[in-house]
């Protein structure tokens, strides 16, 4: 599989550079001025203009998620119509998920640090990485146009008929999609051939950091699975623009093949959102436990099997369209094999914990609540994968509830996890502690008080997308949507603070969680070449037994194969002390 | 490493900074493209699978259906395709042996051929639009006795068409090739963007090599 | 090390698989004319299409001589192919129509 043989035979002699505490110069102020950072190449860059990207849709589709609270308070109607209700809920859904949820990770984080883990000083492709954010933006003002010139009401899945025969601008809003579709496909690229060819003297298969598996796991399924989400909506849009009737019953196709493409990216989608996160979950548990993360393969190839199960699942978001019931019975069985490899990850991150000394930092706080609330999560996928206890969930709140105790419950939380257990890599400033732990105390209070009512709902037949309601339900809804007042509360406590932190906060060093890990053995914030030398790895990045002398090697001969650029970065290395 | 690195020192302009050489920027890119051309395929995928899915239901109607196209001009497209493809190896095989002429001069061919592939398809298009077939909806053709014959159709224009968008894409690419190659950045040292384009050509080949028997070739 | 062990094919091989190509594109229409019966005939045609596309990416695209990294991903985008096709035909190959010709 490795591809890069690093001769393993050959000798180099390596040095010790510790990294510089406090830099005068870093990424963030090597190149000045608005026009630098839109046309920069550098990878963290892009990750901070992901970031503040992702962060902004976020809102907006948190403010959706509020608005539609707010309008089901009551059964009867509040403050907007049906209509809008229908259209609320598609944004929602569709921000949340192809604005959020697919490149939070990845694309923000995920650029930010893969290099960083591979000691590389960027991604293999550095312009084809921004281009990629730029079409991500060209997919974003598409689908801001179709909100503003009609609206969409769908649902974010789109399906045939309704869409190709409903109002508003579904065309624009698929091919807003399409075009981020691409983005997607090229971060994936461009992060397995970075994998691929730029690791580090000494970055073996087995000891590439969990976070990069996961990222790899993700990519993999980036680059297979979005083609074909990306057929489907040009089909849908051919369907709409010239009727070409593939999917149109009513000219002689079929819907339920439109279901077929779009599920068989859109449930690996989900593992997109998710893998990522577990990568994030593995390289903060270890961290924060200060001990050897317990089953590195086991971990590693589980988010493969994963990637991979997840192709073969899709049909169980479609036992009662109509499909066969022979297709009924094998995705039903395949679904429960998704359970395995997510089970031999939450075990191994509790042995991880077990006897180590843990710090429970906010970061490791946001990987608990992980723990706990994805948990839930996987369980009642499990029940909603079972074909018979499904006929009767289907399209419900129970739906809805489980969907988001994995996606904000699991996702959402190793991001915000990630979130700050980077924040003094990308700035070199510590957020405050207090207030991140009561902000995610806050959240975790008021997002099982929104989620939890849901599933008492949804099995008792509340189904999802409704307008309006029986009066049994108001006592739920109106829980639920105090519940999410709380989280909404919580989040501006974050927003809060990291700006706060931004301005005024303390200045972070290097290394402020004794991580192992290669990102941490370079400043804080890290040069614009990420290092000052070729990073040399003799250790696993979570073995904590070993001293962090160990962790801080780079080649020492100035003739390092680097080629011709290396010269600059080389007489500050000199200064360093001395190591064999 | 060393040995020969002063002889190939005065060209060197084409490689970033983040790469150790031009080997490994080179094996980088062309990875690169092999995983894109992963994605195309699983593009494609999506149509064939709709493909496949209608013909398991309604065979009769893809023979019925299949009659409609020219399966003379069909062979002559893949005929010329084949020869571009030959066209484009040769261009890298000018490149590496630092045969620039001869490079742009294939280069050249493979335009031409893309181009001659593209009026045959628009000739069989108009064709058939004179006949009244369209796709979907718009379907008008009295001549084939099958209440899905516009399904059949929507699929054919679904996939000549995506596939004829990828030839124009490639005609395009091939023209930034023959400027780049005339302002003389390719040697035998670099030609990365000769060789992944001429991947990329290769598949749009490739692709048609199934479209035709698939589609022309079953009545 | 720049042009370490790229393989340059000879114009006579490249213009050898041209032909061949040529040979089975003709070969592919011929079997048409001697209408072999109904699911053979697609095999025959796919099993060339095959065969041709397998020359293409060996000797064309180079695979024969590449890191074998890149034959494993388009191996791997094939067998995904498959994978869509395949288990959406378990629903629609074995889906009753609960309206007659609907």
């Amino acid at each position: 599989m490795a591809t890069t043989e690093e001769t393993p035979t050959r000798k180099i002699q390596v040095k010790r550079f510790k990294p510089e505490e406090y830099p005068e110069k870093h990424y963030l102020n090597q190149e000045k001025g608005l026009w630098a950072w839109l046309t920069t190449v550098d990878h963290k860059k892009i990750g901070l203009m992901y970031l503040m990207s992702v962060a902004f849709f976020f809102l907006v589709g948190g403010v959706l998620a509020l608005l539609l609270r707010t309008e089901l308070l009551t059964p009867a109607r509040n403050f907007m119509t049906a209509d809008v209700y229908n259209q609320v809920f598609t944004l929602h859904g569709a921000i949340m998920i192809f604005f959020f949820l697919i490149p939070s990770v990845p694309a923000a984080l995920g650029n930010f640090v893969l290099p960083l883990q591979l000691g590389a000083k960027d991604v293999a492709f550095p312009r084809l990485n921004l281009a990629s954010f730029y079409i991500y933006v060209i997919g974003a003002l598409f689908t801001i146009t179709a909100i503003f010139t009609g609206g969409i009401d769908t649902g974010w899945t789109f399906y045939t008929p309704y869409s190709s025969t409903t109002g508003g601008s579904v065309a624009m809003m698929t091919l807003g999609v399409f075009i981020l579709g691409f983005s997607s496909i090229l971060t994936g690229l461009n992060f397995i051939v970075t994998i691929h060819k730029l690791r580090s003297p000494g970055i073996t298969w087995n000891k590439l950091p969990l976070n990069l598996w996961g990222l790899y796991a993700t990519s993999l399924i980036q680059i297979l699975a979005t083609p074909v989400l990306a057929i489907t909506l040009l089909l849908l849009t051919m369907e709409r623009v010239l009727s070409i009737g593939i999917f149109d019953p009513a000219l002689g196709g079929d819907p339920v093949l439109y279901q077929h493409f779009f599920w068989f990216y859109s449930h690996p989608a989900v593992y997109i959102m998710i893998v990522p996160g577990f990568g994030i979950v593995s390289e903060i548990i270890s961290t924060f436990s200060k001990k050897v993360i317990f089953g590195y393969w086991a971990i590693a190839l589980s988010s493969l099997a994963i990637a991979f199960i997840g192709f073969l699942v899709w049909g169980h978001h479609m036992f009662t369209a109509g499909q066969s019931s022979l297709a009924n019975m094998v995705f039903s069985f395949l679904t429960f094999l998704v359970g395995i490899p997510t089970g031999i990850k939450i075990f191994n991150w509790l042995a991880t914990m077990y006897k180590g000394s843990i710090d429970l930092k906010t970061p490791m706080v946001y990987i608990l609540v992980f723990l706990f609330l994805f948990t839930i999560g996987g369980f009642t996928g499990i029940m909603l994968g079972a074909l018979s206890v499904d006929v009767h969930l289907h399209d419900t709140y129970y739906v809805v509830a489980h969907f988001h105790y994995v996606m904000m419950g699991g996702m959402v939380m190793a991001f915000l996890g990630g979130l700050h257990y980077w924040w003094p890599k990308m700035f070199g400033k510590m957020y405050s502690e207090f207030w991140g732990k009561i902000a995610a105390g806050i959240i975790f209070v008021g997002f099982n008080m929104t989620f939890l009512p849901q599933f008492i709902m949804g099995s008792q037949g509340m189904p999802r997308r409704y307008y309006n309601y029986i009066d049994q339900f108001q006592a739920f809804h109106q829980f639920s949507t105090i519940g999410a007042y709380i989280m909404g509360v919580g989040f501006v406590i974050i927003a809060a603070y990291l700006l706060h932190s931004l301005l005024r906060g303390e200045k972070a060093s290097s290394n402020p969680w004794g991580s192992r890990a290669l990102e941490w053995q370079t400043s804080s914030p890290p040069d614009l070449h990420n290092f000052k030398h070729t990073p040399v790895i003799i250790n696993g990045p979570y073995d904590y037994h070993k001293p962090m002398s160990e962790f801080q090697l780079g080649i020492a001969t100035p003739h390092n194969g680097h080629g011709h650029h290396e010269e600059e970065g080389m007489d500050v290395a000199e200064t360093e002390k001395e190591k064999a | 490493m060393s040995g020969t690195s002063a002889t190939i020192e005065k060209r060197l302009d084409h490689l970033q900074h983040h790469f150790i050489d031009s080997d490994q920027q080179f094996e980088s890119a062309k990875l690169g493209m092999w995983i894109f051309l992963a994605t195309e395929i699983l593009f494609f995928g999506g149509l064939f699978a709709a493909y496949i899915v209608y013909r398991s239901w309604y065979p009769e109607l893809y023979i019925q259906a299949s009659t409609e196209l020219n399966t003379f001009w069909g062979a002559i497209n893949t005929g010329v395709l084949i020869g571009s493809s030959l066209t484009v190896a040769m261009a890298i095989r000018s490149a590496q042996l630092n045969q620039i002429k001869g490079l742009i001069y294939n280069l050249y061919i493979t335009i031409a051929l893309a181009f001659v592939f593209m009026v045959i398809k628009y000739f069989e298009y108009t064709h058939k639009f004179h006949l009244g077939i369209y796709p979907g909806e718009y379907y008008t053709f009295e001549g084939i006795a099958h209440e899905k014959a516009n399904i059949f159709f929507s699929i054919y224009y679904m996939m000549t068409g995506v596939h004829g968008l990828h030839v124009l894409i490639g005609i395009g690419l091939m023209i930034w090739l023959v400027f780049k190659a005339k302002k003389g950045a390719f040697h035998s040292g670099y030609y990365t963007p000769v060789e992944i384009t001429g991947l990329y050509w290769h598949l749009v080949d490739i692709i048609w090599i199934f479209l035709f028997p698939l589609l022309y070739l079953i009545d | 090390m720049s042009a370490h062990e790229h393989h340059i094919s000879s114009a006579k091989f490249l213009w050898g698989v041209g032909i061949a190509l040529f040979i089975l594109t003709v070969l592919t229409v011929a079997v048409t004319w001697i209408q072999i019966p109904e699911p053979w005939n697609v095999v025959v045609a796919i099993a060339i299409a095959v065969v041709k596309a397998t020359v293409v990416a060996a000797f064309f695209m180079n695979l024969f001589w590449d890191s074998k990294f890149n034959t494993m991903i388009l191996i791997m985008s094939a067998l995904f192919f498959m994978l869509l096709i395949g288990i959406t035909l378990l629903d629609t190959l074995y889906r009753i129509d609960p309206v007659p010709s609907f």
